[in-house]
């Protein structure tokens, strides 16, 4: 038996941005976790940030929280934050929470890395 | 699964074990009902969302704190019944939740009440009611996509 929720993050250099590559779940038993990981690379000073779902099947209200607050200090820092591979799932999740129309989503990295 | 198409999951009030708790019966529930992953995915999050409140606000001050999930399988109708039972103080996360607005701009969009909006939007109907001192909600959703 799992009793942990797992989540990966993996995080990758391109050229014009850090991209932080999710696994798994994000629930509010790691969101914090993942708050960490964010929050050090935005004080590292990083101008863009992509949050790459090709492999996170799950998220709450919890990891959607981080998402958030990601993306207000990004755009108080003259950052930008951007999101793709969002599985049929999350896609939903973010439309009914309204996230699609203010936060930037993607199909995939490359048509997200384009428009930096 | 006990008896036909339903299933007692008692959860323990402690997060992770409980999330990981509730994934492994919606992996077992549906299974025996067929459910898609949409379906399944949706019942998950409006669960998890629901567990998480209570044991992180209702329970943290409970001395013997409950937790009780029953899942009704469709049975030949179209949605699926879901209970969700504890023990701690009366709290109707529906009415007493703050409704986020979801057309505000980034800053000025509120951080919290998304997890009840999501089993609003997620559900066909989601009830509150107080009963021999145990909250107890009821959530019917759609047994197809």
């Amino acid at each position: 038996m799992t009793n942990k929720t797992q989540l990966t993050i993996r995080t990758e250099q391109d050229e014009k941005a850090i991209i932080l590559c999710l696994a798994g779940r994000v629930d509010g038993t790691n969101a914090n976790v993942l708050d960490e990981a964010v929050r050090e690379k935005i004080d590292a000073g990083q101008p863009v940030l992509l949050f790459d779902f090709d492999e996170l099947e799950y998220i709450s209200s919890a990891g959607l929280r981080v998402l958030l607050l990601a993306a207000r200090r990004m755009q108080a820092a003259k950052g930008k934050t951007l999101f793709c591979g969002l599985s049929e799932q999350i896609a939903e999740v973010f439309r009914v929470s309204g996230f699609d129309h203010i936060l930037p989503v993607f199909g995939t990295r490359s048509e997200a890395l384009a428009t930096v | 699964m006990g008896e036909q198409g339903r299933m007692v999951v008692h959860l323990p009030p402690e997060l992770s074990a409980a999330l990981g708790v509730l994934a492994e019966a919606m992996e077992e529930f549906a299974a025996a009902e067929s459910l898609s992953g949409g379906v399944s995915g949706k019942l998950n999050l409006v669960l998890d969302e629901l567990i998480t409140n209570s044991i992180n606000y209702g329970l943290q001050d409970v001395a013997e704190p409950r937790l009780e999930l029953r899942l009704a399988g469709a049975e030949g109708r179209d949605v699926l019944e879901a209970v969700l039972e504890d023990n701690g103080p009366a709290f109707d996360p529906f009415s007493e939740a703050p409704v986020p607005d979801t057309t505000l701009e980034l800053d000025e969009r509120p951080i919290g009440g998304l997890g009840v909006m999501f089993v609003k939007q997620f559900t066909e109907s989601a009830g509150y009611e107080r009963i021999d001192g145990l909250n107890r909600i009821t959530l019917r959703i759609k047994a197809g996509d």
